[in-house]
């Protein structure tokens, strides 16, 4: 399976493991191109974990990662060409000022000067980050950091987008200038995949969505397939288990 | 308040142990260190015991000002210091610093360090035993009381030194300190170069060392002669000024902790830069011309000039070549051609000294990694960021040292063993550093920083490429040294090898740990988070 028939991503038999903690057991997931796909799990689930593995950050103890029909571990330079990447907690070079961060990503995926130019004051003027553009990423707020990261994964205009938490520290204005700039991405062919805690917004975005837990995909497919009927947080919640309950008697006044 | 603080310090470090046990045997082998002392120390404590008292409150204010010389510079030269209990750790708790202040004093003394220094001064002290109860009283005393100095003492030089990074205005004033530091000590290492080292020993010393006994690095040390000599005023004086002195430097750790436990976590300069330099760089020196090595040249040099954790290496590397030149060369009245070891210590010191350089950019490593398989490129952009500065150093102090010596016809061999060492040095570093990264402070942390057993870490990485170093090294050294003590045609040979192998180091070192940084792509993140 190549080119347009192969999934975005194509996850296969991945496992990891930190000393004696199983963060990803044998995890099978194909994430279709063309699609919006949310990935969805409780604190440790192993989702970050497997986002790094399916974009090179992190080597898997076993099994295989394809990006549109190709290995990344075999063929790193031509998958992680077709890659946008945004980690989570993260540092960024924040010595480099907004503008110098995503020039620096475009010159590193080798696009010319001009073509870097010209897409750098795009993007800064989309994310309204264009008043920034001169400051130091170091003095960013946190929803500018991941606003400039995200400019970052965009610059050298990537078939798949893997976004760890996207909207987190985002205000609500550049939240929505971020939907509409993802959603565009998705209705030109593009695919997103992004994780998030916040269920209301993935089912507002994505058509797809895989439930993580235990380091495995518990539930996936589309958004009706997953909630069968419910809303998606009862529908995490039925797979992953209800909080527990605990009376804090004593947080109460009286 | 103090238990909890050690509670968590101790916790802290027994967690980090369990999760990563080779922590737990490094911290065996500075203890197995320790106990090694032990003979040398009491074989030490039983010399000094049998001199006059005099001679051993010498001996004794020598070694109370050396050790606390160390205690100041081995920290922000390359070990740095335990920060388990960052106060700004403490920062969301909203306890006072006068709370937090026992607890953290205590637990800066539950280290190796702290305790290898006590156990040695204290054991050095009661030398003066048989001099009675009260003389060993009065040098327990001292011994603590310049222990409790050194301890606060390197907290307060870490701290103050990072912030005199910190900022452009800051780093500018330290710079001209720097400069005045060593201008006040060129005459010093003239005088020692015209005296000789026994003549200065035999007339300068004394007077040094009794000097010393005055301040607060060796009046802990002396007080007990006083003692001894029938003069109790002097005692108290003494170790007066000792506590006096302990106090100020606790008064300045106190402001250090205060401010951390409400300044912001990370205090932005406000800069701003109109030029984007990643896409319009200035024109230099070993600039590449591939678009991914350039941008990764170009952050790295911005790193070099602003990011205080590169600018106290920056530092670092000239400190050998320094002592060499200023103290070591005139001191031990040598040839005025052993100058020349101080632009090819700087040479080895600027390429060694960037054997861990992958580790500095911490985590922010996954916008190389994930940008594709760019080893080649993001090593020849970190290494040619390297040169830049290096290069020109070395090439200014090797001119500077052949107008001392006058010895004009040195340069070729000179200049070409520079190249080949500086060349070599970098190569190994570039190899080193993806195949050994450890641990190093996070951008915006203090540069002076440390975990638990990350000095271990460290010290095994830089046994790596120094053996490398040393095994490749003398290749371009002895046609240099041939043509200073055999014969001056050496030095053509000198030229030619240094250049062919310094050109040659650098580029297979770029290449070896370009190729080694794309397969362990997947593997650095984790090496160095």
């Amino acid at each position: 399976m190549t080119g347009a028939a192969a999934p975005a991503l194509q996850l296969r038999g991945l496992s990891k493991r930190f000393g004696a903690t199983v963060a990803v057991d044998r995890l099978d997931l194909d994430i279709p191109a063309g699609s919006f796909y949310g990935v969805v799990g409780p604190n440790g689930a192993g989702k970050t974990t497997t986002l790094s593995m399916a974009t090179g950050l992190l080597r898997p103890d076993a099994g295989s990662v394809g990006v549109l029909g190709i290995n990344l571990w075999s063929r790193p330079a031509e998958a992680k060409a077709l890659l946008g990447v945004l980690p989570d907690g993260l540092h960024t070079f924040d010595r480099l000022t907004g503008a110098e961060l995503i020039s620096y990503a475009g010159r590193l995926r080798g696009l010319d000067r001009a073509t870097v130019r010209a897409r750098r004051d795009d993007l800064l003027a989309a994310l309204d980050l264009a008043d920034a553009a001169s400051t130091l990423v170091m003095d960013y707020s946190a929803g500018m950091t991941k606003k400039i990261g995200l400019a970052c994964a965009l610059v050298h205009a990537p078939r798949v987008l893997v976004l760890d938490e996207p909207f987190e520290a985002v205000d609500p204005v550049s939240g929505a200038a971020i939907r509409h700039l993802l959603a565009g991405f998705v209705e030109a062919g593009g695919t997103v995949v992004l994780s998030s805690h916040v269920m209301a917004l993935v089912e507002r975005l994505c058509d797809r969505v895989a439930i993580v837990g235990g380091g495995r995909v518990l539930a996936a497919g589309t958004l009706d397939q997953v909630r069968a009927g419910a809303s998606l947080e009862e529908r995490f919640v039925a797979w992953v288990g209800g909080p527990q309950e605990r009376d804090l008697a004593w947080l109460r006044r009286s | 308040m103090a238990a909890a603080v050690i509670g968590i310090r101790l916790r802290s470090q027994a967690h980090l142990l369990a999760r990563e046990p080779w922590r737990a045997v490094i911290l065996g082998l500075g203890l197995v260190w320790l106990l090694l002392m032990l003979p040398s120390l009491v074989w030490g404590r039983t010399a000094l015991a049998l001199q006059p008292g005099d001679i051993r409150a010498d001996a004794l204010v020598a070694v109370f000002t050396l050790v606390a010389v160390g205690w100041v510079v081995v920290p922000i030269a390359t070990s740095g210091l335990d920060d388990t209990l960052d106060p700004a750790r403490f920062r969301s708790l909203g306890v006072a610093a006068g709370r937090l202040m026992p607890g953290l004093a205590a637990g800066a003394l539950l280290t190796i360090p702290a305790i290898a220094t006590s156990v040695a001064l204290a054991g050095l002290a009661t030398s003066w035993a048989a001099d009675g109860v009260g003389a060993l009283a009065v040098a327990l005393a001292g011994a603590v009381l310049t222990v409790a100095c050194l301890v606060v003492g390197a907290r307060v030089a870490a701290a103050w030194t990072a912030d005199a990074l910190s900022s452009s205005r800051s780093r500018l004033t330290t710079l001209v300190l720097a400069a005045v530091g060593v201008a006040a000590l060129v005459p010093a290492a003239w005088q020692l170069h015209a005296q000789g080292l026994e003549a200065f020993i035999e007339v300068d010393a004394d007077t040094l060392i009794h000097q010393l006994g005055l301040t607060p690095l060796g009046a802990g040390a002396a007080a007990p002669l006083a003692l001894v000599a029938g003069d109790p005023l002097g005692v108290v004086w003494r170790l007066g000024m000792q506590a006096a002195w302990l106090a100020l430097l606790l008064g300045a750790w106190r402001a250090i902790v205060d401010r951390a436990l409400v300044a912001p976590p990370s205090i932005g300069t406000g800069t701003r830069r109109t030029r984007d330099e990643v896409l319009d760089p200035r024109p230099s020196l070993f600039a590449p011309r591939e678009s991914a090595a350039r941008a990764v040249r170009t952050r790295l040099r911005r790193a070099w000039r602003t990011d205080p954790r590169y600018l106290a290496m920056l530092a670092g590397a000239f400190i050998l070549p320094a002592l060499l030149g200023l103290v070591a060369v005139p001191g031990l009245g040598l040839d005025e051609r052993w100058l020349y070891v101080c632009p090819l210590a700087l040479a080895a010191s600027s390429g060694w000294g960037r054997h861990n350089d992958v580790a500095y950019d911490s985590t922010a490593v996954w916008m190389d990694v994930t940008a594709g398989s760019l080893g080649p490129a993001v090593m020849r952009g970190r290494m040619s960021a390297a040169l830049a500065w290096a290069a020109p150093s070395v090439a200014v102090v090797a001119l500077a040292m052949l107008a001392v010596t006058g010895r004009w016809a040195d340069a070729p061999g000179l200049l070409g063993a520079c190249a080949g060492v500086m060349g070599l040095t970098l190569g190994i570093s570039a190899v080193a550093s993806v195949l050994v990264p450890y641990r190093v402070p996070a951008p915006g942390q203090s540069p002076f920083g440390a975990e638990v057993g990350s000095v271990g870490a460290g010290l095994l990485a830089q046994l790596a490429s120094s053996a490398a170093t040393l095994a490749l090294v003398p290749l371009v050294l002895a046609p240099f040294i041939l043509s200073l003590v055999v014969a001056p045609w050496w030095g053509a040979v000198a030229l030619a090898l240094g250049v062919v192998v310094g050109v040659g180091g650098y580029l297979g070192g770029v290449r070896l740990g370009g190729a080694a940084y794309d397969a362990r792509a997947g593997a650095l993140l984790a090496a160095v988070a």
